[in-house]
């Protein structure tokens, strides 16, 4: 009796698992050719697929050279900022205080739309570093609260096992905590791929340079020549869709030896206050002060001249005690205005795309599973390469930016969903399926509820993407909002507004993540459930 | 053998502050264990008998009293690799086999496991598990989970044994099947044993002496000894006497 239940039944395989999807792409790509060859979508602006493969023959020789530098730049980001960013989750659940301290670095760290500090960087430093400096920033975050994450929703069992033999903090991660969080760091960096490359391709934008396929893009812009933009948006999706592959088949096999035999039943433990108001206070000063203090120290460390690089205060004096400060703030506000709502709107949108798709990947596997390639797909094409051909077929109007807004939220939400929903124990799937319960019940009882804090996660993660796709929408497409505007300073040389610029879109993007967290505790505290945050 | 050691809790008090509310899980508990005797904790769910275990393991500090374990500190004794636990779930990792499993207090212990090979064997010949070495806890039903758990926690052969409710998640054929199995593997061993478990027969078929919990405040309420002698068969379980002392027992928990 025992063990029919508990040895999990081998799925009934009808047919090759791949061949649907297969199938599915076969009459996408012929749909694709037809719709090109015919001009059908935007008056040519879809080139058809022999167009581009016919425009990449004749780019060959072009190609090595700028993949090779996009490579070099976002491999480095990437290893660097990972490593960087697994240490620090890994100390931050260690040390609270340290995650306290550190929280508002992160934040701001997480929050910052990377369009906006791109010029900066260009600023500053020299090289290719730049481009490794964005890669890694953006790999940073999404690994390190996928650390944080996978580190702090264990099995409180087995932690509790290990402390009774006497095992440390060490102990309790070294046997317990690293392993189980494996999958959850690798669904993390499988995010991360795609972002190391957006963020070399988006430093390439903004910071000049000879090679590379941002560089190849910008100078390929004003040519008017969808087949080449398409060829050059295709290179640089295979590329992070490899590396998101590879990763996605690592957390596959990990993820199965993983799974928790039955669910957790006891509570994490209450927080401890430690230490008394005042400590707690400094503590969360020192927070906010430390943002600041790299800033400073950044600035100061690489001896930037005062003129071009800005310190803190430098961005006050600019927006409130210099000549220009009126005018300053009227621009600013004006383009805050158009930025702030469409922001929120593509948010939600994204983020409710990607639980609808979440959730029906566990009511309807296979309209998932036909779905998914092409998912896959337009998500791992970096955003910066996209933007070109949407605005090719989409114009240059708020809709363009709402789309692209959306798609940029959708992937990340959807992986760490996805994730949440794969991690909830068997035994408490079948309890509800035992009482006869339908693929809605059982999703509605136990599904959606222990994924909460994986809705939340997504939401977090969002937040800043939503603000960047908006930026960058603005910036190439519409010329309007905080993106515009950055792009504008930059033609002018107003290296002020270049960092209040930066500095507003941090701050905004740091307000909106705050509200999700105040949110966020509310409802899994109410609910017996700790987050991540 | 580490050698049995007793335990011995002293006045001992916790409240837990859970989502705004104070819950005094235990006051004012003492009790003794001898070295080489076995306890059952015997009380409805919640009265504490849980939190006595785990303050004895250290994984939570009492607000008042103190206990010692073999006359150490319970920090000390646990560190020391003196203690056994096998929880209520089987709490087992996942990602390891049986083997692993089981080996993993002497990972958290630093021990060599290569001096632990023939052991380890011994205990997975012991508990049934023969042929299932490098099976996966997923691989395997709830009873042999189970099993894995108590095999692990005699694998650094412990001179005190702490169960909890270690086969409350399975049914009752099993669990009197496990019962016998426990007594015969305790009675190898020798340790002093605590037991925590709301089974009335189950504390009574195991134990030398069972302590019935009367809850808010967790509290020890009546010590009973029990009488029969030992090697028990499962005969035991169909004797009226067996079943007068469990009636007895019920009556001092159901008066609380």
């Amino acid at each position: 009796m025992a063990a029919e239940h508990v040895l999990s039944a081998p799925k009934p395989i009808s047919q090759a698992p791949w061949l649907v999807p297969v199938r599915n792409i076969v009459i996408l790509l012929v749909l694709w050719e037809i719709a090109g060859r015919f001009h059908l979508v935007a008056g040519g602006a879809l080139p058809s697929l022999s167009a581009i493969v016919e425009r990449f023959w004749e780019d060959r020789t072009d190609y090595p050279a700028h993949v090779w530098s996009t490579l070099v730049s976002s491999t480095l980001g990437f290893v660097i900022g990972n490593i960087a960013a697994i240490a620090a989750g890994v100390l931050f659940v260690l040390s609270p205080s340290a995650a306290r301290l550190f929280r508002g670095f992160n934040v701001a760290l997480f929050a910052v739309p990377t369009i906006a500090i791109a010029p900066i960087l260009a600023l500053t430093m020299a090289g290719i570093s730049p481009r490794v400096a964005l890669a890694a920033i953006g790999c940073y975050f999404v690994t390190m609260t996928a650390t944080v994450v996978g580190l702090t929703q264990i099995d409180l069992r087995s932690a509790d096992l290990v402390r009774a033999y006497g095992g440390g903090k060490w102990s309790v991660m070294r046997f317990v905590q690293l392993r189980s969080a494996l999958p959850v760091i690798l669904a993390g960096l499988q995010v991360a791929a795609p972002n190391a490359v957006l963020g070399a391709i988006l430093a390439e934008f903004g910071g000049g340079g000879r090679w590379g396929l941002g560089t190849y893009l910008l100078g390929s812009l004003g040519r008017a020549d969808p087949p080449r933009l398409w060829g050059i948006g295709l290179v640089a999706t295979a590329i992070a869709g490899i590396a998101y592959l590879v990763f996605g088949l690592i957390s596959a096999r990990v993820t199965g030896a993983s799974k928790a035999v039955t669910m957790t039943t006891s509570l994490p433990p209450a927080g401890t206050k430690a230490g008394s108001r005042w400590t707690g206070l400094a503590v969360s000063l020192g927070s906010i002060a430390l943002p600041l203090v790299l800033w400073w120290a950044f600035i100061r460390g690489l001896g930037v001249p005062a003129m071009i690089g800005k310190t803190p205060w430098g961005v006050i004096d600019y927006l409130f005690f210099s000549p220009a400060s009126p005018q300053a703030q009227s621009r600013l506000l004006e383009a805050m205005g158009q930025t702030l709502p469409i922001t929120v709107a593509g948010m939600f949108a994204g983020l409710a795309a990607a639980f609808a798709l979440a959730v029906s990947s566990r009511m309807l596997p296979s309209f998932t599973r036909a779905l998914m390639p092409v998912a896959l797909f337009s998500q791992t094409m970096p955003l910066i390469a996209t933007i070109p051909l949407f605005v090719l077929l989409l114009g240059r109007g708020w809709l363009v930016t709402l789309v692209i807004t959306i798609s940029v939220t959708f992937f990340p939400a959807f992986i760490t969903l996805a994730q949440g929903m794969k991690m909830t124990p068997k035994a408490a799937l079948d309890l509800p399926k035992a009482y006869g319960a339908g693929a809605w019940t059982e999703l509605r009882l136990v599904g959606i509820p222990s994924a909460m804090p994986y809705l939340f996660a997504a939401a977090r993660l969002t937040v800043p993407r939503a603000l960047l796709g908006v930026m960058i929408a603005e910036w190439l497409a519409t010329g309007k909002g905080l993106g515009n505007l950055l792009n504008q300073s930059r033609g002018y040389l107003d290296y002020g507004m270049i960092w209040t610029v930066a500095a507003v879109s941090v701050v905004l993007s740091v307000a909106l993540y705050q509200i999700v967290v105040l949110v966020e505790r509310r409802v899994l505290a109410g609910m017996g459930m700790r987050g991540s945050e | 053998m580490a050698g049995a050691g007793g335990i011995r809790l002293s006045d001992v008090s916790k409240s837990f502050v859970a989502r705004g509310t104070t819950v005094e899980a235990l006051r004012g508990v003492s009790l003794d264990c001898e070295p080489g005797s076995f306890t059952a904790l015997l009380g409805p769910s919640g009265c504490g008998k849980s939190t006595i275990l785990r303050l004895s393991l250290g994984l939570e500090q009492a607000d008042e009293g103190t206990i010692e374990i073999g006359g150490q500190k319970c920090g000390k004794a646990t560190a020391g690799g003196l203690t056994g636990v096998a929880f209520q779930d089987a709490a087992l990792l996942p990602w390891r086999n049986v083997e692993d499993n089981i080996a993993l207090p002497l990972d958290v212990l630093k021990r060599d496991r290569s001096a632990y090979v023939a052991k380890i064997a011994e205990l997975i010949r012991l508990v049934g598990l023969k042929g299932f070495e490098k099976a996966l806890p997923g691989e395997l039903s709830g009873g042999m989970r189970q099993r894995v758990a108590i095999a692990r926690s005699l694998v650094t052969e412990p001179g005190v044994l702490f169960l909890d409710e270690p086969f409350g998640a399975l049914d009752q054929i099993l669990r009197r099947q496990m019962n016998i199995e426990l007594q015969r593997i305790w009675t190898e061993t020798r340790c002093t044993a605590l037991l925590v478990t709301h089974g009335i027969d189950e504390a009574v078929f195991l134990a030398d002496r069972v302590a019935v919990m009367h809850s808010r405040p967790g509290r020890i309420a009546t010590l009973i000894d029990i009488p029969f002698a030992r090697p028990r068969s499962s005969d035991l379980f169909s004797d009226p006497a067996f079943h007068r002392l469990c009636d007895e027992i019920a009556g001092v928990l159901h008066g609380g």
